[in-house]
């Protein structure tokens, strides 16, 4: 990988994106004993989707704090924990929940810093276990990073490889202000190479994945691993498709995807959020704002989420996302110029 | 999204098709490829293939109907989804639309299909083209009413103003059968308002004297710059060349007219050959004398690279090559490569170029050899080439004589005035210090004559 490293690690080992994580909380939990995890289960359970782990045995019930079911509760001390100077990172059992935490995350942890004059910042880090493709139906498996992304205040990230998952992570727990984690539920097993200690992935910065001339397609989380496969398949058939992986969706990284769209003069956005008013709208509007609108040669093509709760049974619920076919072919279209 | 139907142009001429028959019903199931309906011209008859798979509606040329091409006449709808209101009447169509299923319209997510009728309710005035066509029919000073569509609707896309430039240039080129010898002399672009010495630049091969661009911010202010362009290159007259001697006598005759006292001469490839043949016949006119990844030192030469620059006619054509030109090739940005291609827009220049090259190097071979001149030569001279250039290798610079000073750039290909041009202009300043700390700026005597 050729992303930046702040310290040179010692060794990269393969490692799931959820050992990434908790590798990644570890790092920082030895590095500075102000930070700390909380939220529901993250102790002796190890965390709803075994993410914490082994922590609270390797840091004690000081530093691994079990929060009571109450997002609001939890977030909220997690807030004031960030006002005292601690780095709290706070995990929510599946992102959906964090509806109850609004107020919390909305109204406090992202306009503290601004109603105060600047007086105190609120250092704090959510994390997010979003996203379908599980079987857990409407309430467990939707994508509400783009709610997240609307709050001036907030940053928001997605990682889409174990890699980014940690260096996000580290960059996050280093950021003065409150930074959103998504991290999508299909990921936590898949595996990358990680490198052993500190590092950080830049807040704000897309990655290019995939190089080509023909289409941008712009994803997110799990699209970017569709994308990518979607375009290897393009690629048999002549068609060049770079594949830039946003990484944070607040702040956007405007000028990778506007350059991106100028060379290649065609640009799909691939999210899983409702389509309406989410990522590709941003997406889209940005690029018909900016330099490269003169260099468009077909419309933007947006692939988001069914306007629809995400359903239980498996073959609808697939069919409320995009999947690969959906890429290739929408691809096809715009590149072959019937669109 | 229904996915529209249109009447295909199948010949050049042709700008209006007769639907023959239709192979599937209002209403009825076709999968990509099938045979939708048949078409009818002045001279043929052939079968068109459904662009999409799903239910037809909306048929709107009926067997026997004659519409303009991009025209759309039926929409194709995805299986299950909901058909919206049939598109309103168009002046093309000749057959009033049917009209898609009622019960349709309780769907709640009707309302976010953009509807047919929608699509059709633009002006005839008004030209549909992308944005990318807009810019380049803008850049090439062409107006959108003279180019063919080839997309959805008749739009224009970048694509066809490509085709249509190409075209004319093949037109072009028909008319003028390659290239027309031109007389006058060279042209001489002057820059900058230093007093000194001026620097005279001479570029290389299928270059002009815009390729100095991004050197010329670097360079010392107090020297002017004059800018020669070849013949055939830039804005010069396409002038027969026969020779490399020739060529040099060219550059000689428009040095001459400059009436300088002296000059500093920095040159690139083709142009650093003909800045020593330059120095070779005026040495006491030439202050200093800069050659950047010159030819004339040897006889190897990467004709494939040169001949492919000459030839490209577009922009996908000619951008690998420029690519080979330079050590990253990610410094040939699109713009780049599309401002090379407005260069080279003109297919006599092409023309001229190309024979150029089979004259200069034929074979891949460099039929000039400059190293006698080189060992006689006695201003201050040195040689600054990239180790990573595939045109011309470097090496033939270890064959210079060792008063001759030697900079080799590590990770720069052919053009280092590009690719490096904050390290190469303190190398070009150096010298001109230099050479005038040795022997003061150079002024005419009261005839006329250089001291």
């Amino acid at each position: 990988m050729s992303m930046p490293l702040r310290e040179t690690p010692t060794e990269v080992r393969e490692l799931s994106y959820a050992e990434a994580i908790r590798d990644g909380l570890a790092v920082a939990m030895e590095r500075d004993e102000r930070v700390i995890l909380m939220g529901e289960d993250i102790g002796v359970y190890g965390g709803a989707f075994q993410v914490s782990g082994d922590l609270v045995q390797r840091f004690g019930e000081d530093r691994v704090v079990d929060t009571p079911i109450s997002e609001l509760g939890g977030a909220g001390i997690a807030v004031g924990a960030a006002l005292t100077g601690l780095r709290p990172v706070y995990e929510f059992q599946f992102s959906d929940f964090a509806t109850l935490a609004m107020e919390q995350i909305v109204n406090q942890a992202a306009k503290l810093r601004f109603m105060l004059g600047g007086a105190v910042s609120v250092p704090l880090v959510m994390r997010f276990p979003a996203g379908s493709g599980t079987g857990a139906a409407a309430q467990h498996s939707q994508s509400l990073e783009a709610w997240f992304g609307h709050v001036p205040g907030l940053k928001v990230c997605q990682a889409a490889t174990p890699y980014d998952a940690k260096g996000l992570l580290l960059a996050a727990l280093e950021d003065p202000d409150p930074v959103m984690l998504f991290e999508h539920k299909l990921l936590y097993k898949t595996k990358g190479p990680v490198p052993e200690g500190h590092y950080t992935v830049p807040i704000g910065q897309a990655h290019l994945c995939r190089r080509g001339g023909d289409v941008t397609i712009v994803a997110t989380a799990v699209m970017v691993h569709r994308a990518l496969a979607a375009a290897d398949k393009l690629a048999e058939e002549g068609i060049e498709a770079e594949v830039i992986d946003l990484r944070t969706i607040r702040p956007l990284d405007r000028k990778t995807v506007v350059e991106s769209v100028a060379k290649t003069s065609r640009l799909m956005v691939v999210y899983e959020g409702v389509k309406t008013l989410g990522i590709g709208a941003e997406v889209s509007a940005m690029i018909a704002e900016s330099e490269a609108f003169d260099y468009l040669d077909a419309p933007i093509v947006r692939l988001g989420g069914a306007e629809a709760p995400i359903p239980y049974n498996p073959d609808l619920e697939k069919a409320a996302v995009p999947q690969e076919p959906d890429i290739l072919e929408a691809a096809r279209s715009l590149v072959r110029g019937r669109l | 999204m229904p996915v529209e139907v249109i009447m295909p142009k199948v010949d050049m001429d042709m700008t209006r098709g007769r639907v023959a028959a239709w192979h599937v019903e209002e209403g009825a199931a076709v999968a990509t490829g099938d045979p939708l309906f048949d078409i009818e011209t002045d001279k043929a008859a052939m079968e068109v293939e459904s662009p999409a798979s799903g239910r037809l509606h909306h048929i709107r040329a009926a067997a026997g109907a004659e519409v303009a091409i991009g025209t759309a006449i039926a929409w194709i709808y995805a299986e299950g989804e909901a058909v919206c209101d049939p598109p309103a009447a168009d002046t093309a169509a000749t057959v009033p639309a049917q009209i898609g299923s009622p019960e349709d319209t309780a769907e709640p997510m009707a309302a976010q299909h953009p509807r047919p009728s929608d699509a059709l309710s633009s002006s005839v005035e008004k030209a549909r083209a992308t944005p990318q066509a807009r810019r380049l029919a803008r850049e090439s000073g062409l107006t959108l009413n003279v180019i063919e569509g080839s997309g959805p609707r008749g739009r224009i896309g970048g694509a066809d103003v490509e085709a249509h430039l190409l075209r004319n240039e093949g037109a072009a080129a028909e008319t003028t059968q390659g290239w027309q010898a031109e007389a006058g002399s060279l042209v001489v672009h002057r820059a900058g308002s230093g007093k000194r010495t001026p620097i005279l630049l001479i570029h290389g091969f299928a270059a002009d004297a815009d390729g100095w661009q991004k050197l010329e911010p670097y360079l010392a202010p107090d020297h002017p710059r004059l800018k020669l362009e070849l013949p055939g290159h830039g804005r010069s007259p396409k002038r027969p060349v026969e020779s490399f001697r020739g060529l040099a006598r060219m550059v000689v005759e428009a040095f001459d007219r400059e009436d300088l006292p002296g000059a500093h001469l920095v040159g690139h490839s083709l142009g650093g050959a003909l800045a020593l043949a330059l120095a070779d016949v005026r040495p006491k006119r030439i202050a200093s004398l800069s050659l950047l990844a010159p030819a004339g030192l040897g006889p190897e030469i990467d004709g494939r690279i040169l001949s492919g620059v000459a030839r490209a006619g577009r922009k996908d054509s000619l951008a690998p090559w420029l690519r080979e030109l330079v050590h990253n090739g990610t410094l040939i940005s699109g713009d780049y490569v599309a401002a090379a291609m407005r260069a080279r827009q003109d297919p006599a220049l092409r023309a001229y170029q190309r024979d150029l090259a089979e004259t200069l190097f034929p074979d891949s071979t460099q039929s000039v050899d400059l190293l006698a001149a080189l060992e006689r030569l006695q201003v201050p001279t040195q040689i600054v080439w990239g180790r990573a250039d595939r045109v011309v290798p470097w090496k033939q610079a270890l064959r210079a004589p060792g008063r001759v000073a030697l900079h080799l750039l590590r990770e720069v290909g052919h053009l280092p005035q590009i690719e490096t041009p904050e390290d190469l202009a303190p190398l070009l300043n150096n010298l001109i210090r230099l050479a005038e700390l040795d022997r003061p700026p150079m002024t005419l005597d009261a005839k006329g004559v250089a001291l």
